[in-house]
């Protein structure tokens, strides 16, 4: 997709040409031509509604009017096949306002809405919630993600990772501002469910109440489904709830979300095991038409080593964290060693430390650069004063009688191996060393349990264990049955599961309708574009990112109180009106470029646009060279730059931030609007023309050229002869 | 000065328009911009008869054009062969440098490109061996194009007719 021209730009540009070429010499084909190029450039302008595509359907059948010349039927042909072959494409434009492509370039998508797994329209909320309207950010975010406030604490945030602010300082912290909006709207009583569609009867059934399954429950039950949660544990959430510890997600965060669900009527069937407790074909005999499968994946893998099975205080990390998360809070040992490099692990870890473990090592056979965990995590645990013992490879598991004495382990280097772009981990022999331990915890990766999924005969598994669909619609290879989240994916993140069950709800909705299934994955929508937060350029430049306040050490040493205790208001304001607004601003350069190479003033300093090679930034910058001239604004295709005069200043704006900012002279012959001087000198320099008797006052142009006739008609009288 | 000449005879211009909108329609404008425009003056009561005048106003394809020298992207060119005055819509960025600095008004703003406009005489269809748009549709046939010095002749024999009433010669 991204790698071709965008079919909806390739027809504007076809049919220009066409128009301009003058082959078009029947008036007729002349017109349907211009009437389809206008639907075209609105379709790729975000201008479209959802009569468009049947618009142009109908003008490219009239191309093919009797006696019509061949040059309007070659025009027909080829849109006609543009049109069929990319379909999704035009629609895709109208329903989401987004052109991946960057083709569309008022449709260019911002690279934070672009990298969330569930495509959250991140700058219109962090628009938003830069201005305090907390609850409507709450609605639009919901719109793709229904649980804001779990992922405003807990999200992976590939966005953040894409957030163009940090090629100026760091990324925008746009996790968190989630969660302070959510807490703010539940506190508020404004976190509110939006209108659900009337009820159509139909009836579902979602196996899993994790991210994934509540997400499509919460999706479904908008469009008006009666959605039934079949979950096997005692609470709702899923790996959200057993996985996540408390420190990191209170309980009551998930509580309150998944009430919002249960409010739109979704019921949840807690301790209830699918294929035991209810069965496949009982459900179908109660009217449930489509299935989803959102189990996660919670079995973990064997550590494969001597000793493994022997000793009772081997315990599997998602074993450990589950008990603890329903109420079982022992200690594994007083020095645990925890194998595996990943969240989990840092978890169990964490977890150990905070029930009283004295000392907690966690060994990993890459190295710290390698690990898989959050950085922000690995760190957080140091603080803790969790130990780490990197390039170490566990071997056996020695102790004696039924307690464990300690790990025995390998040190490894890292060799790149042919194939692999990630280095692999080689034991170097005579290095072995054991680490003491009492309680030994394996966090090395979980796999899906499919005890109970076998009615689903006609399903496909991956090779790795995992539910084979068609990514585009989450569709199983056995009709009505969908699945999304880790038993897909594998182990992954919240974000992801959710963005899967949001497009499971789409198809399930499909299927019953009868609607074909979409060929092409959905792209992101754009729900609105929020009019950017005004500042000056210092402030936009100089708003420091927030830092989060943490609880104390001592604390986190000793209680499963949250660690990351949030911003305060004010912080959030600021930290969301750091948003650069690549919703508005596609970064194309084109202001810097003429600015600099064609007008020869060089005023913008915007190197962050360029992305393979940025240079500085300073919004500030602007202001001691910019001459004012609005090239840049004319240029612009998208308006982020802009030239605005209100009450007396004219000011260029970049999304919102002034970069430069002047009184406006008026004429003092007959009160005109007059260009700023640097502009005028700027020309009066080009032409050589020193207006020199009225250079000492400020006269419009017109009044200018009529005193400069003036005084040449009495300064030159003309010759007679 | 370009080696042609627009000229208009003032005389029988009726003030129609048909110029510009087919210099609008031939360039392909929307509102706003006009290449070329008939100003009218009047009417002012003359002898006590209301008299009127039209005004034809294109580029006047300077010399030394003031637009050319404040373009700063050196999109604002004179044609070597023939002195046209003309703009490269690709090079020109909208900054209105031209505008502002020339005195007659010729470039025009188009807000639809956010890029100047100008009368170029229609270069393309002069190099084609045709006339102006303009000219072409001139109702009275009062805007003539050509070169300078056959333009001079028209005047010189309107100068001519005038002074040298036939019936009431005393020759």
């Amino acid at each position: 997709m991204a790698e071709k021209t965008c079919p909806v730009r390739k027809t504007v540009v076809y049919l220009s040409d066409q128009i301009d070429s003058g082959r078009l010499t029947d008036p007729k084909g002349r017109r349907i031509s211009e009437q389809i190029m206008q639907l075209a450039e609105e379709i790729a302008e975000g201008a479209a509604g959802s009569d468009h595509l049947s618009a142009i359907d109908s003008l490219i059948k009239e191309y093919f009017y009797p006696k019509s010349p061949v040059q309007n039927q070659e025009i027909g042909v080829r849109l006609k096949g543009i049109l069929d072959e990319h379909r999704e494409v035009f629609i895709s434009h109208i329903e989401t306002k987004n052109c991946p492509s960057h083709d569309c370039g008022k449709l260019a998508p911002s690279p934070c809405q672009m990298a969330c797994p569930a495509g959250i329209d991140i700058p219109t909320y962090l628009g938003l919630i830069a201005e305090g309207r907390d609850a409507e950010a709450i609605e639009v975010i919901r719109r793709d993600n229904p649980l804001p406030w779990v992922c405003g604490l807990i999200c992976t945030r590939p966005c953040e990772m894409m957030c163009v602010r940090a090629r100026i300082d760091t990324p925008v912290s746009i996790k968190f501002l989630k969660a302070f909006a959510a807490e703010r709207a539940m506190s508020d009583r404004a976190y509110k469910n939006p209108e659900k569609k009337e009820a159509n009867g139909k009836k579902i059934c979602v196996v899993g109440a994790g991210p994934g399954g509540i997400s499509a429950a919460y999706y479904l039950a908008l469009m008006g489904y009666e959605v039934r949660v079949i979950e096997s544990l005692p609470v709702p959430g899923g790996m959200m709830m057993v996985g996540i510890p408390r420190y990191r997600l209170p309980r009551e965060v998930i509580d309150r979300e998944v009430a919002m669900i249960e409010e739109l009527g979704v019921t949840f069937s807690y301790n209830t095991v699918f294929g035991k407790d209810v069965t496949f074909e009982a459900l179908k005999k109660e009217g449930y038409e489509a299935f989803f499968i959102a189990i996660g994946a919670h079995k973990a893998w064997d550590l494969g080593i001597k000793g493994e099975k022997e000793f009772p205080k081997v315990i599997e990390a998602v074993k450990f964290l589950k008990d603890v998360a329903l109420g079982e809070h022992h200690v594994p040992g007083k020095q645990v060693v925890v194998i595996g490099g990943g969240n989990v692990a840092i978890d169990a870890a964490r977890t150990s430390l905070r029930l009283g473990a004295e000392a907690v090592t966690i060994a990993y056979r890459r190295s710290r650069t390698q690990m898989p965990a959050d950085i922000e995590e690995v760190e957080q645990a140091e603080e803790e004063g969790i130990e780490f013992s990197f390039l170490t490879i566990p071997k056996e598991i020695v102790g004696e009688n039924d307690l464990i004495t300690g790990l025995d382990c390998i040190k490894a280097e890292l060799i790149q191996k042919q194939g692999s772009d990630r280095l692999a981990p080689v034991p170097i022999l005579g290095k072995d060393f054991i680490i003491k331990a009492d309680a030994v915890i394996s966090a090395i990766g979980q796999y899906v349990d499919d005890e109970g999924m076998q009615v689903f005969d006609k399903m496909s598994w991956t090779r790795r264990g995992t539910i084979e669909v068609n990514h585009a619609s989450m569709e199983t290879t056995m009709p009505g049955v969908f699945a999304a989240g880790d038993a897909v994916s594998g182990p992954a993140t919240v974000i992801e599961a959710i963005g899967g069950g949001k497009r499971a709800a789409e198809s399930i909705d499909r299927y019953l309708s009868n609607i074909p299934q979409p060929r092409m994955p959905k792209i992101p929508i754009r729900h609105r574009t929020e009019a950017p937060f005004e500042m000056s350029a210092s402030r936009k430049m100089t708003l420091k990112p927030a830092q989060m306040p943490m609880l104390s050490v001592d604390r986190r040493r000793t209680m499963f109180q949250q660690v990351e205790l949030g911003y305060d208001e004010e912080s959030v304001r600021r930290e969301a009106s750091r948003c650069l607004r690549c919703d508005i601003c596609r970064r194309c350069g084109k202001c810097v470029e003429i600015c600099r190479d064609k007008m020869g003033i060089d005023a913008l300093k915007l190197g962050y646009m360029d992305f393979d090679d940025p240079s500085e930034t300073d919004f500030r910058a602007t202001s001691e060279k910019c001459i004012l001239c609005g090239a840049c604004a004319a240029n612009c295709e998208n308006k982020a730059i802009v030239i605005e005069e209100e009450n007396g200043q004219r000011m260029l704006k970049l999304c919102g931030t002034i970069l430069n900012k002047q009184e406006i002279q008026y004429c003092e012959e007959c009160n005109a609007i007059l260009p700023s001087a640097e502009y005028m000198q700027f020309i009066s320099r080009k032409t050589g023309t020193a207006k020199k008797v009225t250079e000492k006052r400020l006269l419009c142009n017109n009044c200018q050229r009529k005193l400069g006739a003036k005084i040449n008609v009495s300064t030159r009288p003309v010759n007679r002869i | 000065m370009s080696k042609y000449y627009l000229f208009q005879d003032i005389k029988k211009c009726i003030g129609c328009h048909a110029c510009e909108i087919q210099c609008k329609s031939n360039k392909n404008l929307p509102a706003g911009p006009k290449p070329c425009q008939v100003i009218q003056v009047g009417p002012k009561f003359i002898g006590g008869l209301p008299k009127i005048s039209f005004i034809f106003m294109p580029c006047f394809h300077c010399e030394n054009p003031w637009c050319v020298s404040a373009c700063p992207t050196g999109a604002m060119q004179k044609r070597s062969k023939d002195g046209i005055v003309f703009i490269d819509k690709d090079l020109c960025v909208g900054c209105k440098t031209c505008v502002s600095a020339c005195p007659w008004g010729a470039p025009q703003w188009n807000p639809d490109i956010g890029k100047v406009e100008k009368c170029d005489y229609c270069m393309d269809r002069i190099d084609e061996g045709l006339e102006p748009a303009c000219v072409t549709t001139c109702t009275t046939g009062c805007l003539k194009f050509g070169n300078v010095e056959d333009m001079t002749q028209i005047r010189r024999e309107r100068h001519a007719e005038a002074v040298s009433s036939l019936e009431k010669s005393s020759f």
